[in-house]
């Protein structure tokens, strides 16, 4: 799919831009010729701006031929991903992306092969062009693994900052809520098994 | 029990969506194939509560309730020239059609209206993952005008604000909060139990409808299958919320219909109540489902695949009940979505406390469902059988399910489908999930089953079930012993 923008209804109000994962549509233009442009080589098809544009002026298209956008982790040292992984409390293989159903792994080896931001790991993977909601916690934790801390682009709304998870949450927040059913503590042992079968080579 | 099995109940019919199939091509439903009947919900469970709508009075019985509810609570912080935002999901719609939770909402604001002067009142509804959904909801329940055209739909890539909580910052959406005062306007039923477990299951919203991108990534991939929701508490709790709070006004679906309304300034209060009712009326219901040995599911309802109903049950949850998904001693449904990440390469789960996607379900049938929900899992997971290329299409243009046809077959009607699922499945046992009201379409054979469970099923939740589930809230149970939670 990808993103066509119907010149007679776009009034260049630049929402769409502010909610591209892949920052692959841009207003062009001064004042009345204000215009958004799709740029195809890195749009995913995602339809954000389709869904956002108040004026109903981009639809989503078939392409002729599908596009596979995907990293292959082989490509990148196998011990350097686990690392990156581990780092980042996530297990190589776990789903970050149900939508592209894109793994850890692969997110790790963008960022291995240069990716510095969200926006540029959608590129390389697909990731966040499926819903755009669910996968930008693990992509912004994996990159605090690598020591890149990305800024939120100016003026967007693509992302806003890194969350906290369940290895931050304090001790005394985690015993008063453990009597009303948040079970943080026996979640954790769930995480920690999950990750120990890194450790013993388990896949 | 001596239950006499009725013709099956007509859902509503198909609704025109950007997300789903044109209605034109859903000719056949599940209803109308030979050997289904409706067995009705308070015929198996006759102690849930009696409906209030669908009745006689029709929405006129859902505003008398809205108002009666309101009455005991206070709304004495809304001054005359404050701007107030009732706050309202996507999910109210998807209820018996919808016109309940728009009439609920329309009475909220009459009622703040003639209760305090206050005249500046919005109405933001938040959505799933379909961005544009609520706004064919405001459109088709002429909501815009009713709210001077002060009414809109609100997504999680809109505009945000950070919210600091007691665990660090969280997101919510700008445009929820851009008012004095806020109002929650929600419903009740359980729906996603999966993902919230029904820990704090009136302020999920907070977490999640309101809320940005980056809060729902906490939720679903940062704070753990039981932790999830906390992120709600965290939001609704900061100062932030609680400066702008109100009240909050719920509509109370039974599996059975609408037993009416509940408003309160406690928003744990409510919640409490809402617990307990929902623990014994939809944990009868699902508990009952959970016995079913082998079905074929057969989804057709205007809702994306985990969101079609039976019974005022999730596919989701049916789908996710190989373990009791109520009880949090265990940790992870057969379907969540930390479930689906736990799955490694090779389609197998990659640690042992994984449990399986509910076995009972041989093959399911989509004759109607819509896109915008990431769904793979479903089809890699159960023989799945999509009824006619205008569905497949629906799957295939989804940016959510690029791979979903990958793994699903296509048949050309729904006979054919179904005759195909027998094989495949080897039971003629039929579920229906199109959200026909107060019953549940399915077959002959599988009605029989139902019937023969259900009583045992009310014993096994109003002795040993309800009890535990309540004691792990930290709920406390009049007429039970009290026990330390957990």
């Amino acid at each position: 799919m990808y993103a066509e923008v119907d010149v007679e209804k776009c009034t260049g109000c630049r929402v769409c831009e502010k909610v591209c994962p892949t920052l692959s549509i841009n207003v062009v233009g001064e004042k009345k010729e204000k215009l958004a442009v799709v740029d195809l080589d890195t749009c995913a098809g995602c339809g954000a701006c389709a869904e956002r544009c108040q004026f109903e002026a981009v639809v989503l298209k078939t392409l002729d031929e599908p596009k596979v956008i995907s990293v292959d982790p082989h490509s990148v040292d196998e011990e350097k991903i686990y690392e990156l992984c581990v780092k980042a409390s996530l297990h190589p293989e776990q789903i970050i992306c149900y939508c592209t159903g894109t793994r850890a792994e692969e997110v790790a080896a963008a960022i291995l092969m240069g990716a510095s931001s969200p926006e540029e790991v959608s590129r390389m993977t697909g990731v966040r062009t499926g819903c755009k909601v669910e996968c930008i916690q693990p992509i912004l934790r994996l990159l605090k693994a690598a020591g890149i801390e990305p800024k939120p682009l100016k003026d967007g709304w693509q992302w806003y900052g890194i969350t906290p998870t369940i290895w931050d949450i304090p001790e005394d927040v985690v015993k008063k809520y453990s009597a009303r059913g948040f079970y943080f503590e026996e979640d954790r042992a769930l995480f920690k098994k999950l990750l120990d079968t890194i450790k013993a080579g388990g896949e | 029990m001596n239950i006499r099995f009725n013709k099956p109940v007509k859902p509503l019919p198909p609704k025109p969506s950007r997300y789903g199939p044109d209605p034109e091509h859903i000719k056949t439903r599940a209803c109308d194939l030979k050997n289904i009947v409706s067995v009705k919900v308070r015929d198996l469970f006759p102690d849930i509560t009696e409906s209030i709508y669908p009745s006689e009075k029709g929405v006129k019985a859902v505003r008398e309730a809205t108002v009666n509810a309101l009455e005991k609570v206070d709304m004495n912080m809304i001054k005359p020239k404050d701007s107030v935002n009732i706050l309202g999901s996507h999910h109210g719609f998807t209820i018996l059609g919808g016109e309940p939770y728009a009439e609920m909402l329309k009475t909220i604001k009459d009622v703040i209206m003639d209760r305090t002067g206050a005249e500046n009142i919005r109405l933001r509804v938040g959505v799933g993952l379909r961005f544009r959904e609520s706004d064919e909801y405001i459109k088709r329940f002429g909501l815009d005008d009713y709210f001077n055209k002060r009414a809109r739909g609100v997504a999680p890539i809109d505009e945000g604000i950070p919210i600091e909580t007691e665990i660090g910052t969280l997101y919510g959406i700008k445009r929820c909060y851009d008012a004095d005062w806020i109002v929650h306007a929600h419903n009740s039923d359980v729906r996603e139990i999966h993902f919230h477990r029904h820990v704090d299951r009136a302020v999920k919203p907070f977490g999640m409808s309101y809320a940005r991108l980056e809060t729902r990534s906490t939720y679903h991939q940062n704070l753990g299958p039981r932790g999830a929701n906390f992120v709600a508490r965290a939001i609704f709790n900061s100062e932030f919320v609680q400066k702008k709070w109100t009240f909050a006004t719920f509509l109370k679906p039974t599996p059975a219909g609408i037993a009416g309304v509940d408003a309160d300034n406690d928003l744990f209060a409510l919640d409490e109540r809402l617990s307990i009712d929902n623990f014994r009326y939809y944990g009868k219901v699902l508990t009952l489902l959970s016995h079913i040995e082998d079905c074929i599911a057969v989804l057709d309802f205007q809702a994306p695949i985990p969101y079609v109903f039976s019974a005022g049950m999730i596919f989701a949850n049916f789908s996710a009940a190989s373990i009791d998904i109520f009880d949090l001693d265990y940790p992870l449904p057969g379907y969540t979505w930390y479930t689906e990440a736990f799955y490694g390469k090779n389609d197998k789960p990659l640690i042992p406390d994984i449990s399986p996607v509910n076995p009972a379900v041989k093959a399911m049938v989509i004759n109607y469902a819509w896109g915008g929900y990431p769904s793979v899992f479903w089809a890699k997971m159960i023989p799945t059988i999509v009824v006619g290329e205008w569905q497949a299409d629906v799957f295939r243009r989804d940016p959510q399910n690029i791979e979903f046809m990958r793994h699903a077959v296509v048949a050309e009607d729904l006979e054919a489908a179904i005759e195909f699922a027998i094989k495949i499945a080897d039971t003629d046992k039929i579920i229906v999930f199109d959200g026909a009201p107060g019953v549940i379409n399915v077959s002959e054979s599988l009605a029989e089953e139902l019937v023969e469970k259900a009583s045992e099923v009310d014993m096994e939740v109003e002795q040993k079930l309800l009890p535990k589930w309540c004691r792990q809230r930290g709920i406390k149970l009049e007429g039970y012993a009290d026990v330390p939670a957990h």
